[in-house]
């Protein structure tokens, strides 16, 4: 009997998922934003079509008619809005590139490479380090003065000494 | 009217040829006259692009149509101010006000009292002049800013109404003072190369003329950025649009390269770094204008698809060659730097990291920029890389840079020790991590934006700290009051002073930026007398009306603006039509407060005055232009001269009979 009724509840829920995403959204809604934000309008104007405003714009008004409409009345998601129309226009509508396939090098690329430079330059600080240390021993009473202090009064001795000699 | 117009292009184009095998002739042969007579073409230079300018000012300003290039970008009813600045509307002007600039700057170098007597003068103004002879070649026989039409038409084309505004009369010009004035320190660099002088002369030489032609980089993008936001009623000012890009990434490495001539400079290290940071920026410059002159990208800022872009690549391409020949062959004499490392935590380290993040920034703006191109030719597949991808791969990037800002100032030069970074470091870190939590309050639950102010608040804290500690510094050594101290630290050190003074102009700049990505946006269609509300606003609807501007029409709805309840009077967003132009332009209405911006754009009317409006609500927005201010101030700060401005370096490089 209680399996009966989870069962039930199960369906009830699964009837009305959709029913539930169909809602009344209108164009200063949050979501709308989003959805209509992912596409790029291909007006010429270099927007998204939720800030494309440009006069003469043939696109962008039916752009936002249909994805309220698929918002509102066929309940579909900001996945299903993205599908709907990369299937028609291709990944160039998406006002970024894929997180998959070769697009995802567009996202990846400058941070391997900034990972790359950065073992580079610690690898040539150390060997700088190592080689200065080599060169000379510390002065430990260095540590005990304020080293900022020291820093800018050496800074504006040197100015003093620029402008006099 | 014409034929001294031409008479001027192709008159400098010979005369800039005759220049440049003078130079090279005299620097062969020592013979001081070709030297001085390759001089004396250079002003020759000036003077003829001074007529040209002259000469295309005065046929805009009285509306000389029988021009084709005043036919296309002019007409007799626009205002003489924009009549005037139709000069860079098109290709041939602004190419030709390029070249100005160019000669300008080649007649300073080459009669700059500084460099008198200097062997490596007709080494840099001869570099100039290869430059000067491309642009010349270009107005000569690609783009020519004199061409006649066949017949008089009765009225011009018009400027496109977006380019009718002050952004017109300013923008442009900066940012070519800006790309033009790299020219300068590209040319000394070459020329120390090739005379091998390998210590800094060069770098101190051109340090001011760097620092103008970043600020006027910096302007240049910050006018434009004013100006998108004033203009095209999309509330954003700054969409990473291919051409924006192209000016952002020579600003970036020449950030870059001034903080690491520093290291340079005080440690005779990275020599090779700073050539190939100027080397780049200048490459970027022309990379730039191929990219705006080319259409190979999609920009709304491109002056269209022209051949220009090729000619452009083509010598981007033999100009990087050529330096990078001289860098190779004089890399034996600079490969050797004899300053040294003490630590990892130093000045000299977080330099470099900073150079590191910097250059790292440039690279993604250029990834994404070519990015397009490159899916295309890899897998066929057309892609578009715009604002969500920009905003995601730089903000991690230019977070860091932040970081290093704020604690790059109070690490010592050499090494720095614990006890030091306690001192310097744990206050402001505190306070910042109460604001963070402070932020958390106010309901912000976002990670970036929180950990974003937190870096600001750092950062503007530990250069307050540094302007503190100098002056107790100063005060212990001449015992002066304390604003008395603070203003002669100040002043006798300007290059650090000025340069702490653009950071906090950046850290301004930021924190506008950070805010302005909280904004709210309504669209409403009202009936007269209807409200709608936006955040605290209250905005009722009360009139649609029509008046003249000129022989131009403006449609301007007038909205009565309240906040919580106080009346704040009335704003009136606008849409113009032209008699010249087929579409009109949106005039946004902006109450703009420190807080916040309220940004109204009338959208649509109909017949029975129904009226859509687009209302945004854009945080914190005015800090980005207060910031910028912040940031120019420091830059002339950091240039000005007077009894402790700059020093000039001695040249103590090989000598040559010539000079």
């Amino acid at each position: 009997m209680i399996g009966r009724l989870l069962i039930i509840m199960v369906l009830m829920l699964i009837v009305t998922v959709p029913a539930m995403a169909q809602g009344n959204y209108d164009r200063n809604s949050p979501e709308f934003r989003e959805n209509t934000s992912q596409f790029m309008c291909l007006c010429g104007c270099g927007q998204d079509h939720f800030e494309c405003n440009m006069e003469g714009c043939g696109l962008n008004e039916q752009f936002k008619t249909e994805i309220l409409e698929m918002m509102n009345e066929d309940g579909y998601d900001k996945n299903d809005i993205k599908e709907h129309y990369v299937s028609m226009y291709g990944e160039v509508i998406l006002t970024a590139p894929e997180k998959s396939g070769f697009s995802l090098t567009a996202w990846v690329t400058p941070f391997v490479l900034l990972a790359g430079a950065g073992g580079g330059i610690i690898y040539l600080i150390r060997k700088w380090v190592r080689k200065s240390k080599q060169l000379m021993k510390p002065d430990p009473t260095d540590e005990l003065e304020d080293e900022t202090e020291r820093e800018i009064l050496h800074s504006l001795i040197d100015e003093e000494r620029k402008k006099h000699f | 009217m014409h034929m001294i117009g031409n008479v001027s292009i192709y008159l400098a184009l010979l005369l800039s040829i005759y220049a440049f095998i003078a130079f090279v002739l005299g620097i062969k042969k020592q013979d001081q006259r070709l030297i001085d007579s390759g001089k004396g073409a250079t002003m020759g230079i000036f003077i003829l692009a001074s007529i040209s300018m002259t000469l295309m000012f005065y046929l805009l300003g009285s509306s000389q149509l029988q021009f084709q290039y005043v036919y296309q970008y002019s007409s007799t009813d626009l205002p003489i101010i924009y009549k005037l600045a139709a000069l860079w509307a098109g290709n041939a002007g602004s190419l030709l006000l390029w070249t100005f600039f160019l000669a300008m700057y080649s007649a300073m170098v080459a009669f700059s009292k500084k460099m008198k007597r200097n062997p490596m003068t007709p080494y840099i103004v001869s570099i100039l002049m290869l430059n000067v002879i491309f642009f010349y070649l270009i107005l000569s026989f690609v783009t020519q800013p004199f061409t006649l039409m066949d017949g008089i038409p009765p009225e011009g084309r018009g400027l496109n109404p977006m380019l009718q505004d002050p952004g017109m009369i300013f923008h442009p010009v900066t940012l070519y003072l800006g790309y033009v004035g790299l020219a300068v320190p590209f040319a000394f660099a070459i020329a120390s190369l090739i005379v091998k002088n390998m210590d800094a002369f060069w770098i101190q030489m051109t340090r001011r003329w760097t620092i103008i032609a970043w600020g006027f980089l910096t302007l240049g993008n910050v006018i434009g950025g004013y100006w998108a936001y004033m203009e095209l009623g999309w509330g954003g000012y700054w969409a990473w649009d291919p051409v924006e890009n192209a000016s952002f990434m020579p600003w970036l490495t020449v950030t870059a390269y001034l903080h690491s001539v520093m290291i340079q400079e005080r440690k005779n290290m990275l020599k090779i770094w700073n050539l190939s940071l100027i080397i780049l920026s200048y490459s970027l410059t022309l990379f730039g204008t191929f990219l705006v002159r080319s259409g190979v990208l999609t920009s709304v800022h491109a002056f269209g698809e022209t051949n220009l872009g090729a000619y452009f690549l083509v010598f981007m391409a033999f100009m990087v060659l050529l330096s990078m020949y001289v860098l190779m062959s004089r890399y034996h004499l600079i490969k050797q730097d004899t300053g040294q490392f003490e630590s990892f935590v130093s000045k000299e380290s977080s330099f470099l990291v900073n150079n590191l993040i910097i250059l790292g920034a440039t690279f993604a703006v250029f990834w994404g920029t070519v990015f397009p191109l490159v899916s295309e030719a890899v897998t066929g597949t057309k892609v578009t890389v715009g604002v969500p991808f920009f905003n995601t791969v730089m903000s991690p990037i230019l977070l860091a840079l932040l970081f290093i800002m704020a604690i790059c100032p109070l690490i010592a030069w050499q090494r720095s020790s614990l006890k030091n970074i306690r001192d310097n470091f744990l206050i402001p870190a505190i306070i910042s991590l109460v604001i963070a939590g402070v932020v958390v309050a106010m309901g912000i639950r976002d990670a970036y934006p929180v950990i974003a102010f937190a870096i600001i608040s750092f950062m503007v804290l530990t250069h307050l700290v540094e302007f503190i500690r100098g002056t107790k510094a100063r005060r212990k050594v001449t015992k002066e009051a304390y604003p008395v101290a603070l203003v002669r630290l100040m002043v006798r050190s300007r290059r650090r002073y000025g340069g702490y003074i653009v950071h906090l102009g950046i850290a301004l700049i930021a924190f506008g930026i950070v805010g302005s990505n909280f904004d709210i946006e309504r669209m409403e269609t009202l009936r007269i007398g209807e409200s709608m509300e936006i955040d605290r606003y209250t905005l009722t609807y009360e009139a649609l009306d029509q008046r003249s501007d000129g022989v131009n029409d403006v449609v301007y709805a007038s909205l009565l603006l309240e906040q919580d309840g106080e009346n704040l009077g009335y704003i009136q967003p606008e849409r113009m039509f032209y008699l010249n132009w087929e579409e009109p332009s949106t005039e946004v209405a902006v109450r703009s407060t420190l807080r916040e911006d309220l940004y109204v754009v009338l959208s649509a009317w109909e017949e029975d005055q129904r009226a859509t409006f687009q209302v945004k609500v854009n945080p914190l927005v005015k800090w980005i232009w207060i910031g910028s201010y912040v940031l120019i101030i420091g830059a002339i700060f950091a240039i000005w001269g007077g009894r402790y401005g700059q020093v000039s370096p001695r040249y103590a490089g090989p000598e040559r009979k010539v000079h």
